[in-house]
């Protein structure tokens, strides 16, 4: 713990006492890097550290811990600018060193999330002005009301702080909900982007920057080729944050938005390798051909490595969630846990922890969603939402703050010239490589795609804190600078032009309408279709290896990694079951509002619903629609106030489920009304189409499965599943309930069901 | 083989302007075609293509098996094998003679066919409900599949007669873009 404490505050310097009271911000201070003032020590420092430190204020013996102490807290409480009296004697007193740092960080968070709000006050600003922007500008603000108060330069954000703490959550978050399907397709454009558009643009801006500096007027002699090849390393990479940010609110169509988020994730990979490479080199007396050929295979290692790290903690997730089942509770704080912690393995063996976060969230999701409960799985959506929000919000508003004060050295050519280069560099970068994807993949992008994906690489935070990560040399302040302005540049004038600019160029865009069932269906259908023609036609094509991954899933992975007594639902179950949910939901609520008031006793119970039913027989079928629909509303409502009627009672159920199935049952009941109301009134076709709930399908059948039913006893239902091999579909109730009531029915008994 | 396979088949400039492959497509087809007729009988039968092994794991292995040999019959020869595939091929490019193998709605038709068994030209309740139990495997309960499919029903069927025509089919998945989707690269 203290070690972390120094490392985050001290980085090792001496502690002398801080001096400060000035204005109420000199908190800040204590959270950021600072370059010159000093801090008092947290509560966890060790005591012999106090003691050293009293030592050094008193130059006395340390006599005993306790004096020590005392001593300690008489002194800082003297030197308070308030003038405490001694801590023993105060009523009141303020010990804000106690709790300073969750103290500023829940201060800091807070003020984002309240700037967040405020955007949202006013409906039209959002869509006019991306958030990041406004964000920044809150932070700018920020800094420049530090600056003006302490007449230095505001703290920077510690790198640290944004890799280890604030750059995870975003990540997973991306990776965890990022649909896969559309990912896969395109993973070969994706990776062709990330790797050879990250190389391009990184010896382009590069070489080109250098160029520049030979131009003598400009008096950027002295930075050398590698020092450029540097800062073209950390400026080229496309920043997942910014993007994500501004790639919200805009909505282009599905494969658009993949091509440019899946870039700016698997980028870092090179990234991280070519800035650190490129380090090293600038330490290194002499670079050897060696070396060169050390980076590229170290670029490999970082990728790959990243990648099977990923894959490992999520595979190990997924069996952890398999044996969840009696602590519900902590499920999702697996999730979390083992993301964190292969984001951090990786970042300790210097692999790329972007990879392989991305790598373990996709991994696990399957199995995971698959083992937990439902309300697992709201909390750990609705936390990662929430994490990745603060994160991003901080992350912008670090990134104004720390654009103020003194580190920047303002050379306008050369940060003028690394704006257009960037610009360029991507531009040219973009077009050479969707030519040679258009040529060989039948997935063209189009050019108006083209121009969106060069226009939409923005830089973000990562170049920011890649740059102050550099060690100190001479020219540090140019590279800050520039690295500044382009940031600034990219989230303002890219960030807010980019929205009129998807309208204007009619952009295709997302369609929003909700997924259908059947569209699943034909989705696999047509998966199994390409899988065998490529199968047929001896072509490896990406239908080809899906197959043979879900082969291998299914066979392998499913057994291990999913719970035993559960059966793994294929997609088009679970989309149906989350549709009918909805539906159901929908369905209660109109329920609610549109319960007729002329059955109160719908209300009760099951018997004065068979009464009322009973009482309206003689009506004609006309009426038959307007009694189905209240029949269905009342069942929920029966469903929902008989208390007594758990889910436990349900036979024929292996496990308690969750609303889902419930709703199916509701459906099924309410179809077993129409299809015995279409038997007792004999008006089978009319009945069929009126009503929602209706099964479309043969009318013909139905009828005498209704007979068939009618005739047997409740017990004897499970027999009706051998109508299979008439290839007739059986709706089978789930529960003898059901029957027993269209038994009743037909019976004209009133024996109470429930 | 070699010698064989160096030979171009017969017909082949009329097969290129029907489907609308090109000869090098044809060519490598005609490969393909004779590396599957293993007794080397100059056709296929439906044995030669269930032999291949991930075929015969697919669930819809006996349709698209069928799709090469219409109406029961046992041998497919080398044009009907081409035709089958030419559906397959990318449609931006090359044009083809209209109502051909690989012109616009014919890929959706052919889907469509593979739908519909029994060739009334309208995909029912039934035929639906054996290609999901096909495509779902064992373990999914009757009675979820049966308002599955009901629900895919309901939602296409716009005409309210219970069954899917092409239209309805055409209007369910043009979200899907199946001209993009049945485009195998080989044959470009």
């Amino acid at each position: 713990m203290v070690g972390n404490a120094e490392i985050r505050f001290g980085r090792n310097r001496e502690s002398k006492q801080s001096d400060e009271f000035e204005g109420g911000l000199w908190f800040v201070r204590h959270f950021f890097e600072e370059s010159s003032e000093e801090k008092p020590l947290p509560i966890w420092a060790p005591d012999t550290k106090r003691a050293a430190r009293a030592r050094a204020l008193q130059g006395s013996q340390p006599q005993s811990l306790e004096e020590d102490v005392l001593r300690e807290n008489t002194s800082w409480a003297a030197e308070e600018a308030q003038g405490n009296e001694s801590l023993e004697h105060a009523f009141f007193s303020l010990d804000y060193q106690h709790v300073q740092v969750p103290f500023e960080i829940t201060l800091w968070i807070m003020l984002a999330s309240l700037a967040k709000i405020g955007f949202h006050l006013y409906n039209k600003l959002p869509s006019v002005v991306p958030e990041s922007c406004l964000l920044v500008f809150v932070g700018l603000i920020m800094g420049g009301i530090i600056y003006g108060l302490n007449n230095k330069s505001p703290p920077v954000m510690d790198s640290d702080i944004f890799f280890l703490y604030l750059l995870p959550p975003i990540v997973l978050d991306a990776g965890y909900f990022m649909p896969s399907r559309p990912f896969f397709e395109n993973i070969g454009t994706i990776l062709l982007y990330a790797v050879v558009g990250t190389i391009w643009n990184v010896f382009g801006i590069g070489f080109s920057l250098y160029g520049i500096c030979q131009v003598e007027s400009f008096h950027l002699q002295d930075v050398s080729l590698l020092h450029n090849l540097l800062f073209g390393s950390l400026i080229a990479a496309v920043d997942p944050v910014a993007v994500l940010a501004v790639f919200e609110e805009i909505h282009v169509n599905e494969k658009l938005r993949i091509l440019v988020f899946g870039e700016s994730l698997l980028n870092d990979a090179v990234t991280v390798v070519l800035y650190k490479l490129f380090r090293s080199f600038c330490e290194m007396p002499a670079i050897k051909t060696v070396d060169v050929f050390a980076g590229v295979g170290k670029f490999f290692v970082v990728g790959i490595g990243g990648f099977l790290v990923g894959l490992t903690f999520g595979m190990i997730a997924a069996f952890t969630t398999r044996f969840t089942k009696n602590i519900r509770v902590i499920e999702p704080l697996f999730v979390f846990l083992y993301s964190y912690l292969c984001y951090l393995t990786a970042e300790m063996f210097h692999l790329s922890g972007i990879v392989a976060i991305i790598a373990c969230a996709m991994g696990m999701k399957r199995y995971v969603e698959a083992n937990i409960s439902l309300k697992s799985h709201t909390t750990v959506k609705y936390f990662m939402k929430m994490w990745s929000s603060v994160s991003d919000t901080l992350i912008f508003i670090f990134l104004g703050v720390s654009t103020i004060g003194e580190n920047h050295e303002w050379n306008w050519p050369y940060i003028c010239f690394t704006v257009i280069f960037c610009l360029i560099w991507r531009a040219l970068g973009v077009l050479v490589l969707t030519f040679f994807v258009n040529r060989f993949h039948i997935n063209t992008v189009t050019s108006k795609d083209q121009f969106i994906i060069a226009y939409g690489g923005l830089r973000g935070a990562m170049c920011f804190s890649l740059v102050f990560l550099l060690p100190d040399f001479h020219r540090k302040q140019l590279f800050t600078a520039a690295t500044t302005v382009v940031i600034l540049f990219t989230v303002f004038v890219q960030g807010m032009t980019i929205h009129p600019l998807v309208d204007l160029l009619d952009v295709k865009k997302k369609r929003e309408s909700a997924p259908t069932v059947g569209e699943q269906i034909h989705i696999r259908f047509l998966d199994h279709l390409l899988a065998g023609i490529e199968d047929i036609s001896g072509h490896w094509g990406q239908y080809y290896w899906k197959d043979k991954l879900e082969y291998f899933n299914s066979n392998y992975l499913q057994k291990i990694l999913l719970r035993e007594y559960d059966q793994p639902k294929s997609s088009i179950v679970l989309l149906y079951e989350k549709l009918e949910r909805k539906h159901a939901i929908e369905l209660a609520e109109a329920g609610q509002l549109g319960h007729a008031p002329s059955h109160p006793s719908l209300l009760n119970s099951h018997r004065t619903v068979i009464a009322d039913r009973k009482s309206e027989d003689i009506l004609n079928p006309d009426v038959l629609k307007n009694i189905q629909e209240i029949l269905a509303r009342s069942l929920y409502r029966i469903r929902r106030t008989v208390p007594a009627y758990n889910r436990h009672t349900l036979p024929g159920e292996t496990e308690p489920t969750e609303q889902a199935k419930e709703i199916l049952i509701l459906q099924h009941r309410s179809l077993w009304t129409e299809i015995s109301e279409s038997d007792t009134f004999s008006s089978r076709k009319e009945s069929q189409k009126a009503d929602s709930y209706s099964a479309q399908g043969d009318s013909s059948p139905k009828p005498k499965l209704c007979r068939s039913l009618t005739v047997e006893n409740a017990e004897k239902a499970q027999e009706l599943k051998h109508n299979r091999s008439k290839s007739v579909c059986v709706i089978s109730p789930l529960q003898p309930s059901g029957t027993a009531w269209v038994n009743k029915k037909e019976t004209e008994e009133l024996t109470p069901d429930i | 083989m070699g010698a064989a396979a160096a030979r171009p088949p017969p017909g082949l400039g009329a097969l290129s302007d029907e489907t609308g492959l090109s000869p090098a497509a044809l060519m490598r087809l005609h490969e393909r075609f004779q590396a599957l007729d293993r007794d080397d009988k100059g056709h296929l039968s439906p044995a030669d293509l269930q032999a291949l092994e991930g075929l015969a794991l697919n669930p819809l292995c006996e349709r698209i098996v069928g799709a090469f040999f219409p109406a029961g019959a046992q041998r497919a020869d080398f044009p009907t094998f081409a035709r089958v595939l030419a559906h397959f091929r990318p449609a931006e490019g090359a044009p083809c003679e209209p109502g051909g193998p690989s012109s616009p709605g014919s890929k959706l038709r052919f889907v469509f066919e593979l739908y519909d068994l029994d060739g009334d030209g309208q995909i029912s309740y039934r035929e639906l409900l054996q290609v999901l139990r096909l495509m779902v495997g064992l373990e999914v309960p009757d009675e979820a599949l049966a308002a599955v499919a009901a629900r895919a029903l309901r939602e296409a069927d716009r005409s309210g007669r219970g069954t899917l025509c092409f239209e309805d089919f055409a209007k369910a998945v043009e979200r899907l873009d199946v001209d993009r989707r049945m485009s195998i690269w080989m044959l470009k």
